[in-house]
């Protein structure tokens, strides 16, 4: 419930009372209340107007943070891909560089390994050779046993160089191929990293197009928000006016009966408080919206509270507040179930969002009598609607009635 | 006494000149003999060349200390057949290696020294025989830091018979000499009795025994030949002690030029030279015998 349906609410309890009181009125004054039934007739058109447009307003307010909330969150996320991405790159540049740097060691390995095998072949020639040079040589034969001796070691020795050397690379090039699939499979993530990106600048772009839309809507409502608050206030001014005009006619209609003085409206909480049995509070609780002119935030906008709204625990019964009869027991658009208790001498208190009845209409009321309840809500929390009208003006309850701030 | 001495000298009283050109000759065959016989002795036959060339190899496990290894060389050294025991780092094993194999050296520039460090065992070379080299080859093999002991055991046994059969020859051949001197002596005894024979038949005839003049002239001989021995086999053993010096080379054949004044060689000489002396006894007495037999 926005404060624009609030005040669409107050008005429409005005006008209910204001039928009361109508129907109590002279019949004398029946063209005033035609002009008074076609403008209130006019004023709630332009409040189901302005209550629809506050909605959809609160819809594009939603809608833009919902949209906002997920730009950020596409933003993040790109901020988030952008650092994977260059983190992908990191790694693809280093294993580029353990890539090149292996691969030159595979190379070396390579003609090391071609130089010793060669070696080892022209070794095998020269020891093949010398042997047989040797051969039957018996002018030195221990000391040409010894060299043959030393050239199987050198062989061997020569040998186990080039397995050594084999081994060495296979594990080189072992170690070269797991490095080509590590940059293979870290290409690959990061072509689907860009297409990921790719997605979410372009999801972004979406968001970013449609937040524009949404702002563009929300400025335009916001525009006929106001144009509309500024006709409603135009026209309470010409309903205020009016019954101005009926209460006048009722004081004139009670002078001529009673001879009574005329009650000032700065006199009202006086007369709440000279009620049978005074007022007390509907319920416990702390006054949430305080009466009068309020600002408010959401749409910037100046709104006049005809009540107060107090919060009080879930499911609470709410009492009258004095003594009368209840006069109206219904649902209000905006106020949901409103109940109002006419005390008498133009005083009426209103209820608004109750859960349920617990008073008919026409029935008698005490002061304290419980007359309804509050909803159930999973905050443990809701408010109750109350206001104050005396001789269709409404006053602050809280001048009436001690409440909580 | 002094006619029986008298008797002794008679071939020089009678026939002086041709008995000193003999004497010369046989002076010079004994420089011969002489120096045949230290070679012989000095080299043992083949034995002293063998043993200069056969040498056992104790390979060492590598990464042993230098000073452990000359340890190891001095207490093979210290075995009875064990002439001596040098002991090769592994660089100069390495650089005997490419002596050997000069190609190799470009090829392993970079690879490294793979040879380990060795000792050479050379076995003296009266006692190169199989169970000389066995005694130092168990020896070698019984120590932890030998790798590998070469021995040359495929070919060693050949060797050995080798240098068996070149022994075998040269003192064949130094025996076929003596052989030839003996008979070439008998001869020229013989011939010098003939020339003689009317000389002996005057003595014979004024009482003079032809026994006794034989006997005596065997005896001259063999003083004679005593004395040429010595002093041939002196002469021949100075003029090998001079090629010796002159030509160290063989003394990896022979022996070094020390050995010649060695006890045994002198004892080897006396009895050469008694062996000489008696053979010109014989010669003599043979020679006797045939001219009066009148076999050639």
């Amino acid at each position: 419930m926005t404060r624009g349906t609030r005040v669409l609410a107050s008005f429409l309890v005005a006008a209910l009372s204001l039928g009361f009181l109508f129907a109590a009125s002279v019949p004398a004054a029946r063209d005033i209340a035609g002009e008074l039934r076609r403008e209130r007739g006019r004023l709630l058109e332009m409040k189901e107007r302005e209550e629809k447009t506050a909605s959809e307003l609160t819809e594009a307010l939603r809608k833009e943070k919902l949209s906002k909330g997920r730009v950020g969150e596409l933003q993040e996320r790109l901020k988030a891909q952008r650092r994977l991405l260059s983190r992908v790159d990191r790694r693809i540049s280093a294993l580029n560089e353990t890539l090149e740097r292996t691969e030159k060691a595979v190379r070396d390995l390579e003609e090391e390994h071609g130089q010793a095998r060669t070696g080892l072949q022209r070794a095998e020639a020269v020891a093949f050779t010398g042997q047989r040079a040797g051969e039957g040589d018996p002018s030195e034969p221990s000391a040409r046993e010894r060299e043959r001796y030393f050239m199987r070691l050198y062989l061997a020795a020569d040998a186990e160089g080039v397995a050594r050397i084999t081994l060495a690379r296979e594990r080189k090039e072992e170690e070269l191929s797991g490095i080509e699939r590590q940059v293979a499979v870290t290409e690959r993530k990061r072509t689907q990293e860009k297409k990921v990106g790719e997605t979410l600048v372009s999801r972004q772009e979406e968001e970013r197009r449609r937040l524009a839309d949404i702002e563009r809507e929300k400025k335009r409502k916001e525009k006929e928000l106001k144009s509309l608050r500024a006709k409603i206030a135009r026209m309470e001014s010409v309903v205020s006016r009016v019954e101005r005009q009926v209460k006048e006619r009722e004081r004139r209609a009670r002078k001529g009966t009673a001879g009574s003085a005329p009650r000032e409206p700065a006199e009202a909480p006086r007369r709440f408080a000279s009620l049978s049995g005074g007022l007390s509070a509907p319920l416990p609780g702390k006054v949430v919206t305080r009466f009068g002119r309020q600002h408010d935030k959401t749409f910037d906008v100046t709104i006049e509270n005809r009540g107060v709204e107090i919060e009080a625990s879930s499911g609470a019964p709410v009492k009258s507040v004095g003594q009368g009869e209840v006069a109206f027991a219904g649902a209000v658009s905006g106020f949901g179930n409103v109940l109002i208790v006419q005390h008498g001498g133009g005083l009426f208190s209103v209820y608004g969002r109750l859960e349920t009845f617990l008073a008919k209409q026409g029935e008698a009321v005490k002061k304290g009598t419980v007359v309804g309840r509050l909803p159930e809500s999973p905050s443990g929390k809701s408010v109750l609607y109350l206001e104050l009208r005396a001789g269709g003006t409404a006053i602050d309850p809280t001048s009436a009635i001690s409440l909580d701030r | 006494m002094s006619e029986h001495r008298s008797l002794w000298w008679i071939d020089w009283r009678l026939s002086g000149g041709p008995l000193a050109r003999e004497t010369i000759g046989r002076f010079l065959f004994f420089c011969l003999l002489g120096f045949a016989l230290l070679s012989l002795l000095l080299s043992g036959g083949a034995n002293r060349l063998l043993a200069d060339r056969y040498a056992i190899t104790a390979v060492l496990r590598a990464n042993i200390p230098s000073a452990e290894a000359d340890r190891l060389a001095r207490k093979i050294a210290a075995l009875p057949p064990v002439r001596s025991a040098a002991y090769r780092d592994p660089e100069a094993a390495w650089k005997e290696f490419l002596r050997a194999y000069p190609g190799l050296e470009p090829l392993r520039a970079a690879g490294g020294n793979p040879l380990p460090g060795y000792i050479e065992v050379r076995i003296r070379h009266d006692r190169l025989t199989g169970d000389g080299v066995s005694l130092v080859v168990s020896a070698l093999r019984s120590v932890s830091h030998v790798e590998q002991v070469l021995a040359g055991e495929e070919w060693l046994p050949r060797l050995l018979n080798a240098g068996r059969y070149a022994s075998w020859f040269c003192r064949g051949l130094f025996g076929a000499f003596l052989a030839g001197f003996f008979l070439f002596c008998r001869l020229q005894e013989r011939g010098r009795a003939v020339s003689l024979a009317g000389d002996f038949a005057f003595l014979a005839e004024r009482g003079v025994p032809a026994g006794r003049i034989a006997v005596s002239r065997a005896a001259g001989a063999a003083v004679s030949g005593f004395l040429l021995a010595a002093a041939g086999t002196a002469a021949g053993g100075g003029a090998l002690f001079l090629l010796l010096r002159k030509v160290p080379l063989l003394e990896g054949v022979i022996g070094p030029p020390a050995d010649l004044f060695l006890p045994r060689t002198a004892a080897a000489v006396v009895v050469f030279s008694c062996g000489s002396a008696l053979l010109s006894a014989a010669a003599s007495l043979l020679g006797w015998r045939g001219a009066r037999s009148g076999r050639k």
